[in-house]
């Protein structure tokens, strides 16, 4: 069948909307402010979330820290927990998935402490490990661990069984099998674990810092809700924002590096 | 793995003669060794206090759920922490997947729609959840009306995003396949785009679910008097590692048990998904 090329061009009301759905956004956000719609005291404008942030980047007061310090603890404890869960869980996925013995002895406990939310943690690693960085690492471990370990399992699970037995019929050994076979196979979806693992951590990240810290930037959303600033509460929430988004690119980036020499 | 050369190698396999290492290779026998040796563990680190006093014996953690049954802590008993809990999850759930399902339907059926929310809607998807905490505090107070708010946000995102990818990844096929039985556009919403993107809702209502717990904890653990995040952060406030450990143990069954519940109601709702499932 031939196919002849169709050019599709996009309407421009499609190419102006979404900059003007932005530029609207911000308007209005600036306008209800400007009216005081909204009082000051509950919801900062853009403009003085700008004014804000610029401040912050020589200012320690009132927090304690200016905002290169927070964000650096923050990404500080968010990639040891990371790292961390993923050089365990990962692992600890792809053996679940081809060895039974490993299952059988890991499943259990693995499915008892699932259900519960690392958030829940927080009290009791406060109790073992104080408020400093030891204890936020392991809630940040706990919070990445469980979608590592998932989907590792799963990706060792959805090996094609033929290719396993064709590795049997030509005698390869249960590790060999394991090696050169599941593990391989189960990359893709190893990966996808890296996104969602780094979604969780960051996200108990501010959690764990929203009660116990003395920097980071959840603990600048405290600081900010405590002083009554709404400005420093937005700015942190738009920090924790940002900072998330740049290293979900980042690892997306290094994530197409890595499977660029897997063929598919 | 269930293929049909597996079913054909299940067919020819002979019985093997029960031998004590088959035995020691059971699955349901590891199960209960590590299920057992998890509670040793669990009670002799806590009996001989490695951790300090942090950390409360098995059977203390028992007892302490059996006496919250009966004594109220701050004016309610044990099934009503886990009713107030319960009630703001289900309140906010309900509010974040009714607004969220049909707008990522309807920015994945119109273009004009997608383009104007879909920027808006990227420049919040990053934010935590609990990132919002503060300023829903400062908004609504320490009320009720700001933990539903935490829960409405933290369920948006996922169910938003779930019924928009669910409707844009249906195979174009299908729509062919309307089309060429001559439906219109209104046919292949009605019985393409709905019925297919299903499942990927479903899957979405279960991320917000779960996302609805955290951000409850979350809530209460910042300012409540009720709830299991209050019980766990009363725990800690009076050094009672019981207490925390028993909030703990009920979140996660709660928390299973909610699930459940989902994953129940998606099986009577949608009972193709699972042809999907074994493909």
């Amino acid at each position: 069948m031939a196919y002849e090329e169709v050019k599709i061009r996009t309407p421009l009301l499609l190419r102006v909307l979404p900059v003007a759905s932005i530029l609207a956004f911000f308007g209005v956000w600036q306008l209800i402010i400007y009216l005081e719609i909204i009082p000051t005291t509950m919801l900062a404008s853009p403009s003085q979330v700008i004014s804000i942030f610029v401040e912050k980047l020589s200012e320690p007061n009132p927090d304690g820290a200016v905002l290169w310090v927070h964000a650096w603890t923050s990404i500080q404890e968010a990639f040891t927990g990371y790292i961390l869960a993923l050089l365990v869980g990962i692992p600890l996925g792809l053996l679940m998935g081809w060895f039974s013995v490993a299952e059988g002895l890991a499943r259990p406990i693995f499915e008892m402490i699932r259900p519960i939310p690392p958030i829940a943690w927080i009290p009791l690693t406060i109790f073992w490990f104080g408020i400093g960085i030891s204890g936020k690492v392991f809630i940040i471990w706990l919070g990445g661990i469980v979608p590592c370990v998932i989907n590792s399992f799963a990706g060792v699970r959805m090996t094609n069984p033929t290719l396993i037995q064709m590795a049997r019929t030509y005698g390869a050994t249960d590790w060999q099998i394991f090696t050169k076979l599941c593990v391989p196979s189960a990359l893709p979806m190893v990966f996808g674990a890296l996104q969602i693992a780094l979604a969780y951590c960051w996200t108990t990240l501010v959690a764990a810092e929203l009660l116990a810290a003395d920097t980071g930037l959840g603990y600048l959303i405290t600081m900010g809700r405590r002083l009554a600033m709404p400005d420093l509460v937005v700015l942190g929430m738009v920090m924790v924002g940002l900072t998330g988004a740049v290293i979900g690119v980042a690892i997306d980036w290094v994530e197409k590096r890595l499977l660029a020499g897997i063929r598919r | 793995m269930n293929s049909i050369a597996n079913e054909v190698q299940a067919q020819i396999k002979e019985r093997s003669p029960l031998s004590i290492w088959r035995f020691l290779k059971n699955r349901w026998f590891l199960h209960a060794v590590s299920t057992i040796a998890f509670f040793i563990i669990w009670d002799y680190v806590a009996f001989n206090r490695f951790l300090g006093s942090a950390l409360a014996r098995p059977y203390e953690v028992l007892l302490q759920l059996a006496n919250m049954m009966v004594n109220p802590i701050a004016g309610k008993d044990l099934i009503g922490h886990i009713w107030a809990s319960t009630q703001r999850i289900l309140t906010g759930f309900a509010i974040g997947a009714v607004l969220a399902t049909p707008l990522g339907l309807f920015m994945a059926l119109n273009r004009y729609v997608n383009a104007i929310v879909k920027p808006v809607f990227d420049l919040i998807k990053p934010m935590p959840p609990i990132a919002w905490i503060s300023i829903a505090i400062l908004w609504f107070g320490i009320g009720e009306p700001s933990k539903i708010f935490i829960i409405v946000v933290g369920t948006f995102v996922p169910c938003l995003l779930n019924a928009y990818n669910g409707v844009r990844l249906i195979e174009p096929q299908l729509y062919d396949v309307v089309r060429m039985l001559g439906g219109n556009r209104r046919d292949e919403i009605l019985h393409v785009c709905f019925p297919a993107a299903f499942p990927a809702i479903f899957a979405g209502l279960q991320i917000s679910l779960s996302c609805a717990w955290t951000c409850v904890l979350a809530a209460e653990l910042v300012s409540a008097r009720s709830g299991l995040g209050f019980i766990i952060l009363l725990g800690m406030t009076q050094s009672k590692p019981a207490l925390i450990v028993g909030g703990m143990v009920v979140i996660a069954m709660v928390a299973w048990l909610t699930t459940l519940l989902v994953t129940g109601l998606e099986k009577v709702l949608c009972p193709w998904k699972r042809e999907i499932q074994t493909a």
